[in-house]
């Protein structure tokens, strides 16, 4: 990949780990975590694992989903 | 090549957007926008018919996520 876009996609991903790490608020720890996972896929594809980029993409949102639950039980 | 940096400057901005913004019924258009960003970027990344595949189910995915999150953010399905 072209360096700028190793760097921005890089930066997108760490923006994405530190908010989710920094931020209190549960809904949105789950969107800085959809960010991190945002960032990551275009280094998959870039190598050309495009059936893990698939299964990733796939997989990423069922496990948010379970922890939605988790959080909505939490609060009732 | 220029649609490619377009698509990832509008990431950039979307993630900035969505990181410095308080409320988090504010947050969730943003991220959306950078989901649809990174599904542009992931075709133009590769030239290989997969890719296809692949944005698309980065697509599904990412929206399905953002879904379930504004739905329980307003309240979900009430039991």
């Amino acid at each position: 990949m072209i360096l700028a876009l190793e760097v921005t996609f890089g930066l997108i991903a760490l923006a994405g780990a530190v908010s989710a790490a920094l931020i209190r608020d549960s809904y949105g720890k789950l969107i800085s975590l959809g960010i991190l996972v945002g960032g990551i896929v275009p280094f998959i594809v870039d190598r050309g694992y495009l059936d893990v980029a698939i299964a990733v993409s796939l997989i990423a949102p069922i496990a948010t989903i379970f922890v939605l639950m988790a959080v909505r039980r939490d609060e009732a | 090549m220029i649609a490619l940096y377009l698509v990832a400057a509008v990431a950039v901005f979307a993630v900035a957007r969505a990181l410095i913004e308080k409320n988090t019924g504010r947050k969730l258009p943003y991220v959306n926008v950078m989901n649809f960003a990174v599904a542009g970027a992931l075709v133009l990344l590769l030239d290989h018919p997969l890719s296809l595949v692949a944005a698309a189910a980065y697509f599904v995915g990412s929206t399905l996520e953002a879904n379930a999150i504004a739905s329980t953010y307003a309240g979900g399905v009430k039991r």
